[in-house]
């Protein structure tokens, strides 16, 4: 599918079905796993998770009455695997950057990624900044006007979120979706209509419907 | 278009059969589509027409251009015919399944291209890392527990066996087998469920231990040519991204990557030294017997020449001992035969031997004489 497009299947435009992709940034520590982990299965820390993994991860959503796949992507946060983060985010319609809120360096990092994401995939990118770890208000070294303000400096939405309360991801997720959708309509809407041109980039392929020496048998390229 | 590689005349007509077969199965399968399958069958047949023209196009236009009739076909069956969504993924598939089963020996690794070389390079980038351990890369797996070991090797013959499939799905799908293992093994050394942290390291690991054949040109051969819908957002398509991300960082890999210092790192890779040696144990579980017994070896020749080197400077040393006694012997002699010179005294002569000259002879007695008795 194009970048930004994720107008996927759907026969009539009520029963539009819409596939996004959402990667998940951020440092080694600041609670990722536990976030998704807790929007797809409602479990912290729990012995009974039955999940095998935690790296992709989908949801289903009907926002008023728009069917929405989500897709989340996990990707490896240690520093050596930095340079990795285009493979990742390629094609994505939105990103969540996570940092942990009493640990300074991991919004830096979450800047960094700001940056980066910004550079290589414009405005069409929906970001949300998400700082995690509610719970541990007391340590906090992150100032809510700071992050906030950096957020919307860059365009991005700022979210507080505890995993292991339960606070604040349901609304994360769900705004996140409200934005894609609004990004593709945008997009749709730009390209001329519906889903059959959100293929975008493919050119249109002549396809002759009656002609005779296609019922020849055998394929040209059988071995 | 060039030639197949020229494989066994039995590879040849076991690929034929096969091709007979897809299409009888896609025949029977669009049956179920009624008209619409009819009008794919149709389009199919114009699509591989089409290509067959196409011989001398770049590789990349076949690419495009197979990418567009997916698009089209898939398209037409949603809006023209109305086939609803989950019926086109499936017809999609199959789609994919017959004409990749055909075009697979034209534009699978084509001479056209520098996929084999690349390949190439991986291949001995890969060897030449044989001495990375799961240590330097936080691989988050204990391979010393019996199933998860088990599951390393499971991973590895999936991912190996990646090269022997031809449609690009199946190729797909190994990738998925190899990461559920990955999973798997995670799962169980850590208990709970792997993250991306865990994840991207293992499957680096695992690609570095099972030096997949012709890695490149099968990653070249999905991108070009995969239905795009199961590449781009769902779980395959995540797994793959992952595998292109692991090529990535060892096609990158450097020191400051494995936590290592420059020196460290270009010592290991000249061969100079092996981080293995120390680590025999923990590589001991899985590594083939050949690879174990090769290591012992090794270590028991560098014993021997240890101690071959040590029988030497032993033998110096009690030459040196040996000449260096005789020399102080020679001078001790000598200082003994200066302080206690010699002197042979005439009384001595006293002592003469029986056997000698009688000199004083006269002395002594004359012999007896017989004497003759009477009687």
């Amino acid at each position: 599918m194009a970048a930004g497009g994720g107008g996927g299947a759907g026969g009539s435009s009520s029963s539009k079905t819409y596939s996004f992709k959402v990667v998940l940034l951020g440092e080694g520590c600041v609670g990722k796993t536990s976030l998704v982990l807790r929007y797809c299965e409602n479990k912290f820390n729990d012995k009974h998770i039955t999940t095998l993994q935690a790296s992709f991860l989908t949801k289903k959503l009907n926002i008023g009455g728009k069917r929405v796949n989500l897709a989340i992507w996990d990707t490896a946060g240690q520093e050596r695997f930095h340079a990795l983060g285009p493979i990742y985010y390629r094609d994505s319609n939105g990103a969540i950057l996570v940092y942990d809120i009493t640990d300074e360096d991991s919004f830096q990092k979450v800047k960094n990624w700001v940056k980066e994401l910004r550079k290589m995939l414009g405005n069409e990118i929906c970001l949300c900044i998400v700082g995690n770890k509610v719970d541990l208000e007391k340590e906090r070294h992150v100032s809510v006007q700071e992050a906030e303000a950096y957020a919307e400096s860059v365009g991005a939405k700022h979210y507080h979120t505890s995993a292991k309360q339960n606070k604040g991801i349901e609304e994360l997720f769900l705004d996140l979706c409200k934005r894609m959708i609004e990004t593709a309509q945008v997009d749709e809407r730009a390209k001329g209509n519906g889903p059959s041109q959100s293929g975008g980039a493919r050119r249109g392929v002549q396809i002759v419907d009656d002609e005779p020496q296609a019922q020849s048998a055998g394929g040209c390229c059988s071995g | 278009m060039k030639e197949a590689k020229a494989p066994s005349p039995s590879l040849t007509r076991q690929y034929s059969i096969e091709t007979d077969r897809v299409s009888k199965d896609f025949i029977e399968f669009l049956k179920t589509y009624h008209k619409a399958g009819h009008d794919v069958y149709k389009q199919c047949k114009v699509f591989l027409e089409t290509i067959h023209h196409k011989k001398e196009s770049n590789i990349d236009e076949l690419s495009e251009f197979t990418q567009d009739f997916y698009q089209n076909t898939a398209d037409k069956l949603q809006m023209y015919w109305k086939v609803p969504p989950n019926k086109v993924e499936e017809a999609m598939d199959q789609i994919e399944k017959f004409i990749m089963t055909r075009l697979y020996k034209h534009v699978f690794c084509p001479e056209t291209t520098d996929d084999e070389k690349k390949d190439l390079t991986v291949q001995k980038r890969i060897r030449a890392l044989h001495w990375v351990t799961p240590q330097m890369l936080c691989v988050p797996v204990n391979e010393d527990i019996p199933e998860v070991s088990d599951m390393v090797v499971k991973a590895i013959t999936d991912i190996i066996e990646m090269d022997s499939k031809r449609i690009p799905r199946d190729k797909l799908a190994c990738i998925t087998g190899c990461s559920k293992q990955i999973f798997n093994a995670i799962r169980i050394t850590k208990n709970e469920p792997a993250s991306a942290d865990d994840f991207l390291p293992t499957l680096i690991y695992i690609v570095l231990k099972a030096n997949p054949p012709r890695l490149q040109s099968n990653i070249q051969y999905i991108t070009r040519f995969c239905n795009p819908s199961r590449l781009m957002t769902g779980e395959d398509g995540y797994y793959f991204t992952n595998l292109c991300c692991a090529i990535a960082f060892i096609e990158k890999l450097d020191a400051q990557s494995l936590n290592l210092s420059e020196e460290e790192f270009s010592r290991y890779m000249s061969g100079q030294a092996s981080p293995k040696k120390q680590d025999t144990d923990i590589w001991d579980a899985d590594t083939c017997p050949g690879v174990k017994q090769m290591h012992r070896n090794l270590d028991l020749l560098s014993q021997l020449s240890e101690r071959q080197e040590r029988i030497v400077t032993g033998a110096k040393k009690l030459e040196k001992d040996l000449i260096d006694w005789t020399e102080e012997v020679t001078r001790e002699v000598q200082d003994i035969v200066e302080k206690y010179p010699l002197h042979i005294k005439a009384n001595s002569q006293a002592l003469a031997s029986i056997d000698s000259e009688n000199v004083e002879d006269d002395r002594l007695p004359p012999p007896l004489q017989p004497q003759v008795y009477a009687g």
